[in-house]
């Protein structure tokens, strides 16, 4: 038995799962300023569903953090930069008032080309005390190749400010762009108590409740981690929601196909592509609030459009506004929307036919046309506008660059099997696009509840990327921060290879992994190091995965998804 | 205009001319950590497109290949040259301001004929990308500056003879560096006298050396010119850490360099400092290019009091950009004054002997230039190659420039017609037919025409 929450800006959905099947679903409006309440009020109901000393596991995907960012609740933090040469310093606006940079400078290799100066450490410690700032991220361009000024400078903080919290770059993220080190550390530091406060509360919660099943909380990436785990780097929690539905939307449709997911709401549709049965990822990190992270994420886009958009006719053309007023007329809101539209024509039977006659008469007036032509023009809009941004999405996802030649002559021309509709107004909605697209449209049983059923089926994922370097001895990972002495000897790329997988295990088993999962190559490559004509070593860059995806062995009947 | 700077990054991950070559899997590696690392690729200024493949037709509207274009041109060439289309295309349709192609493998010792690789050339990217913006955009004026520390000598041979190409190249003096060309006295063809500019510098030529150049004669020659578009054939091992040359140039001065000549264009040739200077040399050159402040680019080991010209070198630097502003103001006087010498008969005709150093091919090539009033005139062009296995081939190769006039044109197809129908011994017989935009190759022995039309 599995319980998934999806606690969004919107609604609060819930479900537990049991052998495939759905016992008990909740949909219950999300109350923004107390999230936990809503989270507490559907966990309540799901647990009086089930049994509780059969529940297996509780996931949580939850849009705490991403509220916290979107609406500036986040604490102030002090950042204390060790850039080197490159960019000026100066140009970079990461929005925090308090910027220190540090001398001192690490190459690309990891090898100091310039040393860290004691006497503006100690400067700065003192500005950041008397400015009363409680919080300091310490970040170095390529930290990551070697961590010593950072640690350094973390140790003088540690000994003369202990009540200072502290993170450093290389520990949050350990992939290639500084300034999105930079961001994604004092996103971390910035939301991490509130996070902590958050967790506590829901462990209270349950412990109230008797419940002592492992909780695990959705990433960006579609994958699960334990909820304790999650305290270090809350900030990949944001963008779980649309993960959520993602997830939701493998598990109801078959595996191996090519999908779009359309999530259609009051004011905007959420997209993001399935291919091949594998969801897809941002080729960079994710971006919150117009912040660049290294927050792995699924690619979404969230297009300004949705069932509640206000239409109006400016200087003779038919308009669809960004904003929401309301609900549709046909549901007593104040305007005209895209909702009236397919109650007139019949596509949806949810709400008063005689007003949103009504509203698309006023509409009609203005362009000579009938209330039916009115909204077929309407839909006609806004499908026309939904296909254009998917299209735009796959023509992303084509033009990524490549640099090599093999992954440049890949012909990247998969293209959509299904287009698979969730929220409100999706169902819709889809046959239209899917007419317009030539693929197939599936509203799938549970829809409504989708994003809860991905959260309460997805996987533990871990993704890291080795960085083997024989000439130095030493290797670094991406995503964890680890700088260690390379372990064994390494001549081929099969030896990297194997060694890589060997590490990801290790760590796949703390994280409760099972152990006949199968973790998957993403790439591997090997240089040679020359020097006059010598070679004097290699680097070896390994990426392996356990896959975002969903547990196939709790759904029902295999390949046809959760009934 | 937009006011992004358009980037191609290929840097050919999987692609080496051998494992310890200099051009290697490993080049631009150092290069993309420190330009990912800085987060070049996230600033609003700078807009990264992905390569994708050239058509053997952008090849063979610039070379003869020898036996075919897929011999000389491998998929990580047509990607190299390719990536400089992409770029070419963004800039046409305003999308960006400028543009750099950080790409792999190099051409600018890619000649129009082509038995083989010559300093790690293959295919000239810079020509196939002009000649796709004059076939498709209709551009015609071209400045191009090689600022490689090696003479430009493919892109020289390529536009020889073209009144529309301003070509200068300034480069480590060829008496001490290959491929051993680019002398003052290489000013151009009869029809072109002048629009080829060489500037040998001596060894050790530093920042200062090299901007009284670009100050002094570079820029204030572009200006006179006024050309549609100036690309920057952009070298990195004028570098002071180079290992296969020895010059003194800086990171700052490379970025300087760029934020003057405002190139529309920039292509990566050679530079094979990986460690030492690439990451810093392509961060400040992009920054440059994207009108931003490149000032705290700076290699770890640069120290001011290092870098001092001696006063013997820059006097003679001096003398030479005297030189050759004689001749640029005067190069109306010496083309008639060259077009008299070649005889004034119908054809000026010129041999000469080239050497592909990676491949061990001895070329010998005998070219005639039809001497026409109205039109710049063809080429017809005998080229024996002798291969290191004992094998040779020979080629006649008939090429028309987009500027000749429709009698030169007619003359010219029969060229090629004549020698197909009689091949007198040679294995392949080619016609370059520019104003149609056509390309055949007419091997002999399989008597089978391939055409690119």
């Amino acid at each position: 038995m599995i319980i998934g929450i999806d606690v969004g800006g919107t609604y609060t959905d819930g479900v537990v799962i049991d052998k495939g099947e759905i016992l008990d679903k909740v949909k219950i409006p999300t109350k923004p300023e107390d999230l936990l309440s809503s989270l507490l009020e559907a966990l309540e109901q799901l647990i009086k569903a089930s049994s509780k000393s059969e529940i297996e596991r509780i996931v949580l995907s939850t849009t705490l953090i991403t509220n916290l960012i979107a609406t500036k609740q986040i604490e102030p933090v002090a950042l204390v930069l060790i850039p080197g040469p490159g960019i000026n310093p100066a140009f970079y606006n990461f929005g925090v008032p308090d910027v220190y940079v540090l001398s001192g400078a690490i190459d690309y290799r990891g090898r100091e080309i310039e040393p860290l100066k004691e006497k503006e450490i100690q400067e700065c410690v003192e500005a950041i005390r008397s400015r009363g700032i409680k919080r300091v991220a310490v970040v170095g361009k390529f930290s990551q190749r070697n961590n010593t000024h950072e640690r350094t400078v973390a140790e003088y903080f540690a000994k003369n400010a202990p009540e200072i919290r502290l993170v450093m770059g290389h520990k949050v993220s350990s992939r290639l762009n500084f300034p999105r080190r930079v961001v994604t550390s004092l996103l971390t530091l910035a939301t991490q108590e509130k996070y902590q406060n958050f967790y506590l509360q829901v462990k209270k919660a349950l412990e109230e409740e008797k419940v002592d099943a492992p909780i695990y909380i959705l990433k960006a990436d579609g994958g699960t981690l334990p909820f304790e785990q999650s305290l270090k780097k809350p900030v990949e929690t944001i963008f779980s929601g649309p993960a959520a539905s993602t997830l939701g939307v493998l598990a109801l449709t078959p595996p191996e196909q090519t999908s779009i997911v359309l999530d259609v709401g009051g004011t905007t549709t959420d997209l993001a592509l399935i291919l091949s049965g594998k969801p897809l990822l941002a080729s960079r990190g994710a971006c919150v609030d117009s912040y660049l992270t290294h927050v792995r994420a699924f690619a979404t886009k969230s297009v300004p459009l949705g069932g509640d958009s206000v239409i109006e006719v400016r200087n003779g053309n038919l308009e669809i506004l960004q904003q929401r007023e309301g609900p549709a007329y046909c549901l007593g809101g104040p305007q005209p929307t895209p909702t009236d539209a397919m109650r007139v024509v019949g596509l949806t039977h949810i709400g008063d036919l005689r007003k949103a006659r009504e509203a698309l008469t006023k509409i009609g007036n203005e362009l000579h046309l009938s209330p039916e032509k009115t909204a077929e023009l309407i839909l006609e809009n806004v499908t026309r506008k939904i296909v254009a941004e998917i299209q735009k999405m796959f023509l992303a996802w084509e033009q990524e660059p490549a640099y090599r030649v093999w992954e440049l002559l890949q012909e990247k021309k998969v293209r959509p099997q299904n287009i698979v509709g969730i929220g409100a107004a999706a169902p819709a909605l889809i046959p239209l696009i899917g007419k317009k697209m030539g693929c197939q449209a599936v509203a799938p049983p549970h829809a409504e509840v989708a994003n809860a059923i991905g959260a309460a089926l997805a996987k533990v994922t871990l993704c890291r990327t080795y960085h083997f370097d024989t000439h130095r001895n030493f290797y670094f990972v991406e995503e964890s921060g680890v700088q260690e002495k390379l372990p064994k000897r390494l001549s081929f790329l099969s030896d990297a290879e194997e060694l890589a997988f060997s590490l990801l295990k290790k760590e796949g088993q703390e994280l409760g992994i099972p152990s006949d999962e199968k973790p998957e190559l993403v790439y591997s490559e090997m240089f040679n190091m020359v020097r006059g004509w010598r070679t004097i070593g290699r680097l070896f860059d390994v990426c392996v995965q356990f896959p975002p995806g969903i547990l196939r062995s709790h759904l029902q009947r295999g390949d046809s998804g959760v009934s | 205009m937009s006011p992004r700077t358009g980037l191609v990054f290929f840097p050919a991950f999987d692609w080496a001319i051998s494992p310890t070559h200099p051009e290697r899997e490993e080049r631009l590696l150092y290069t993309r950590d420190q330009i990912f690392e800085e987060g070049l690729l996230d600033l609003p200024e700078v807009c990264e497109y992905r390569a994708r493949v050239a058509t053997l037709k952008d090849v063979a509207r610039v070379h003869f290949c020898i036996p075919d274009i897929r011999a000389q041109a491998t998929d990580a060439h047509l990607i190299a040259a390719g990536g400089t289309l992409v770029l070419a295309d963004a800039l046409m349709k305003k999308e960006i301001r400028n543009g750099f192609a950080l790409v792999r493998p190099p051409g600018h010792h890619a000649m129009r004929v082509v038995h083989g690789n010559r300093g790690f050339c293959n295919i000239n990217n810079e020509a196939i990308m002009i000649e796709y913006l004059r076939k498709n955009y209709g551009i015609k004026k071209i400045a191009i500056v090689d600022t490689d520390v090696h003479h430009g000598d493919g892109t020289q041979d390529i536009y020889y003879n073209d009144p529309d190409v301003l070509f200068i190249s300034f480069h480590q003096d060829g008496r001490t560096l290959y491929p051993g060309s680019g002398f003052p006295h290489e000013a151009g063809g009869p029809s072109a006298f002048g629009m080829t500019i060489n500037i040998p510098l001596p060894p050790g030529t530093t920042d200062e050396g090299i901007h009284y150049v670009l100050d002094n004669l570079v820029l204030p020659i572009i200006e006179d010119f006024q050309p549609e578009l100036i690309i920057n054939s952009a070298g990195q091992d004028n570098h002071y850490t180079d290992p296969l040359a020895n010059m003194r140039f800086t990171a700052q001065g490379y970025a300087l360099l760029n934020a003057k000549l405002k190139p529309d264009l920039a292509v990566l040739e050679g530079g094979y400092a990986i460690e030492s200077a690439l990451p810093y040399v392509n961060t400040a050159i992009i920054l440059a290019m994207a009108g931003l402040d490149y000032s705290c680019v700076r290699e770890p080991d640069y120290k001011k009091e290092n870098f001092v010209m001696p006063s013997g070198r820059m006097e003679s630097i001096k003398v030479l950009v005297n030189q050759l502003q004689e001749i640029w103001k005067n190069r109306s006087e010496l083309t008639e004054h060259v077009r008299k010498q070649k005889g004034g008969g119908e054809f000026a005709e010129e041999r000469r002997s080239i050497f592909y150093d990676t491949d061990y091919i001895r070329e010998q090539q005998k070219e005639k230039i039809r001497l026409c009033d109205r039109c710049p005139g063809y080429h017809l062009i005998e080229s024996h190659g002798a291969y290191p296995n004992g094998s040779t081939k020979s080629i006649y190769a008939v090429a028309i420039p987009w500027q000749a006039c429709p009698s030169c044109q007619e003359e010219a197809r029969s060229h090629y017609r004549q020698y197909v129908e009689h091949p007198q011994g040679f294995d392949f017989i080619y016609l370059q037919d520019k104003p149609n935009d056509a390309y055949y190759q007419y091997c002999v022995r399989e008597e089978k025409e391939i055409s690119y039309e």
